[in-house]
């Protein structure tokens, strides 16, 4: 790439966020919306609820791809983790759930996900699977056994009503006008996805090992001359993936308090559009996490209009992050990936 | 994947499908429920009796139209997703197209004719233009069209679920439904006597499987779509716009998914409901064109043991207390180790049997 394809890419880019902002603008005035009455702390607050499983998602798929390994089964994870850790929930607390039993059940998930991702790598990695097809054929395999695992313990594809998480208020810091609700009057969950993207961040581009798993991506050979295992970080970085999309999963049931296993399950997409949100951040965990807050905030807009008194019909605001995705992929559409993302690597020893 | 021979993708599909169909029964017993009677009442609901057989093959029918529109798409080295979308905006299409030319053709036999073409012509059109947009959004923008497909198949059955409760609900319903297309536009039962299944049907979904095999193995366009899919500088070399191609196999793909919608719009419903509802026929595809390696004479067998395996599926659900759920992880796994012939490849040269001939 030149430096003058790469400036043009960069225009493009500019001219994007220019025509975004001016649209909405151009609405605001036109649709006499009311800003003030729209993004109130409340709506601020629920976009990074929002945003958290999709967050959490972005980042282990980013580190999946970054170590060549597309790991596009990543909405298929999530279900079997919003499943699981309903179910753990339920079975834990023996149907009446509180609080601790939320973490619980969060846990849990997480372990199931990492038996799910080792089994997941070692068809990928080891049986040189054909990635983008085992992806969606779990994707598959998690919108069949995931309202079937409801159906066996509830008899029905949606769970009751379980328990969600509480806030988590930190005394005198969440007075401090607009910011302190935002981030020290709200789910822990948001705390730890925040913490995480830093330290996804920190540790890709700052230790060994995150460059490793960029050379596994990039040039295997490289990394394999060097006398590091490509396998190996490769494992690491797609059960990690697993991982962290069962986590968001789980997270994003702990947020809604129940499981609905019908239609798309209530994950609905959010691990396919974490995949854009990855995409979107050009594979850095900081961009991403910011892109999903992108999502997060769409998503909840919907709820804010209707509060705001503006009337749009909800199936059709609903899709406006899938749109968006369209739309961002068109003009984001010629985003570097790995080089060596989608091919096995054998070593030759 | 696409190198292995005739007899090694049979053996794959075989024993992909034993594999997944083995873990499934293994659930059924572990869930607690009686794995004997899974089976028997898999088969029953499969081919016991004519009914069944008549629900096997409207289930067929689809996923043979389905898989060919996959199929397409995949032999050309694109991966169209997005024949669930497709598929939901042809149906929807062909509907509303026959209920608004009804009052302008005559009653009867004649204006039923009429009626179909322009329903099957519509299918097809609305379903090749939703496939065409993603293909030229790769060809031109550069975007991932497996994740615009995905996102387009939300994006269809959110706006034609919206469409279909709103403006276009038909009069008095209380359902979110379209008013019902005229009774005298029909495919007619030949053979089987059974509801939301005309031998018709299936012949459509056959001639397309001919045509698709004529396009792809006999002709010119058909020789590039496939060059340019695996080889594209050598495609370009020799004279084949690679971007064209691409937008050109995405709107054929979905065309034959435009006209599969119009096939269940017509065979099946009469009017068109929810698509959220309808069932994931273009998903399902993908595993279908798969197991029957992106050939379009695969997709026919392919399509019937996953027209069977629905089948006995909604025969299980009303039958027995297994949740029907399962027969969809249990397509999942097939897809999941139809993916991965390396695994069977090993597992022949570990049993000695005969995975010498890679």
């Amino acid at each position: 790439m030149s430096v003058a394809d790469y400036a043009a890419g960069k225009r493009l880019r500019i001219a994007g966020i220019v025509a975004v902002v001016a649209a909405l603008a151009v609405a605001t005035v036109a649709m006499d919306l009311q800003i003030r009455k729209i993004v109130t702390t409340g709506f601020v607050e629920r976009s990074l609820q929002a945003a958290t499983p999709i967050a959490l998602t972005a980042i282990g798929g980013l580190y999946a791809e970054k170590s060549g390994v597309f790991n596009i089964g990543v909405e298929g994870f999530m279900i079997f983790g919003a499943a699981t850790a309903a179910t753990m929930m339920w079975i834990i607390s023996g149907g009446s759930p509180g609080q601790g039993d939320v973490w619980l059940a969060i846990l849990a998930s997480v372990l199931v996900s990492l038996v799910l991702a080792v089994a997941f790598a070692v068809l990928l990695i080891r049986y040189e699977a054909d990635q983008i097809v085992a992806g969606l054929a779990l994707w598959f395999i998690g919108l069949g056994f995931g309202p079937f695992m409801a159906v066996l313990v509830w008899d029905s594809r949606n769970s009751p009503s379980l328990e969600s998480i509480n806030d988590l208020t930190v005394p005198v810091l969440s007075e401090i006008p607009v910011v302190g609700p935002i981030l020290f009057d709200t789910s822990p969950l948001v705390m730890v996805t925040a913490v995480l993207a830093v330290a996804a961040w920190k540790f890709l581009n700052d230790t060994r090992y995150g460059y490793w798993i960029q050379a596994a991506g990039e040039n295997p050979e490289a990394l394999d001359t060097a006398g590091i295992s490509v396998t190996r970080v490769r494992y690491a970085a797609v059960i990690f993936s697993g991982v962290m999309a069962g986590l968001g999963g789980a997270v994003l049931l702990a947020q809604a308090g129940s499981f609905t296993g019908t239609g798309e399950t209530m994950v609905s997409g959010r691990g396919w559009i974490g995949i854009v949100a990855y995409l979107f951040g050009n594979y850095n965990p900081l961009g991403a996490a910011l892109a999903a807050l992108v999502f997060g905030g769409l998503d909840m807009l919907q709820i804010q209009l209707q509060t705001a008194g503006i009337d749009v019909p909800n199936r059709l605001v609903n899709l406006f992050p899938y749109a968006a995705v369209v739309v961002v992929l068109t003009v984001w559409g010629s985003t570097r990936t790995p080089a060596a993302v989608g091919e096995p690597y054998e070593s030759e020893e | 994947m696409l190198r292995a021979s005739v007899i090694e993708r049979l053996a794959i599909a075989t024993a992909s499908t034993a594999l997944a169909l083995l873990i499934g029964v293994t659930i059924v017993a572990a869930a607690g429920y009686d794995p004997a009677q899974f089976i028997t009442s898999m088969i029953e609901g499969a081919i016991g009796g004519q009914s069944a057989i008549a629900r096997t093959l409207r289930f067929s029918t689809l996923f043979i139209l389905t898989g060919v529109a996959v199929a397409v798409a995949f032999r050309a080295g694109v991966f169209n997703i997005g024949v669930q979308g497709q598929f939901v905006v042809g149906g929807f299409a062909t509907i509303m197209s026959i209920i608004w030319t009804a009052p302008l053709l005559p009653e009867g036999a004649v204006g039923g004719v009429g009626l179909l073409l322009v329903g099957f012509v519509s299918g097809a059109c609305a379903g090749g233009a939703y496939g065409a947009l993603p293909g030229a959004l790769k060809a031109y923008a550069n975007a991932n069209v497996i994740i615009t497909t995905i996102m387009l198949n939300f994006i269809a059955t959110g706006v034609v679920g919206w469409l279909v409760q709103n403006p276009f609900r038909g009069e008095g319903n209380t359902a979110p439904n379209t008013e019902r297309i005229p009774e005298y536009v029909s495919l007619p039962r030949i053979v089987f006597d059974s509801p939301g299944f005309s031998i018709i049907g299936l012949g459509i979904a056959l001639a397309a499987v001919a045509v698709i095999f004529v396009v792809m193995e006999r002709s010119r366009f058909g020789y590039d779509m496939v060059t340019s899919g695996h080889q594209e500088s050598a495609a370009t070399y020799s004279g084949v716009g690679a971007k064209r191609t691409v937008v050109l196999t995405m709107t054929l793909s979905g065309m034959v998914a435009g006209v599969a919608g119009a096939v269940f719009a017509i065979m099946i419903q009469g009017y068109y409901t929810d698509p959220s509802g309808i069932g994931t026929y273009g998903f399902d595809a993908i595993a279908v064109s798969l197991l029957a390696a992106n050939n379009p004479l695969g997709i026919v067998p392919a399509g019937l043991l996953f027209g069977g395996l629905d089948s006995a599926g909604s025969h299980i659900g009303i039958y027995t207390d297994v949740p029907v759920q399962l027969i969809d992880g249990v397509i999942g796994l097939v897809i999941l180790f139809v993916s991965v012939p390396e695994l069977f490849r090993m597992a022949a040269q570990r049993t000695g049997l005969g995975g010498e001939n890679r």
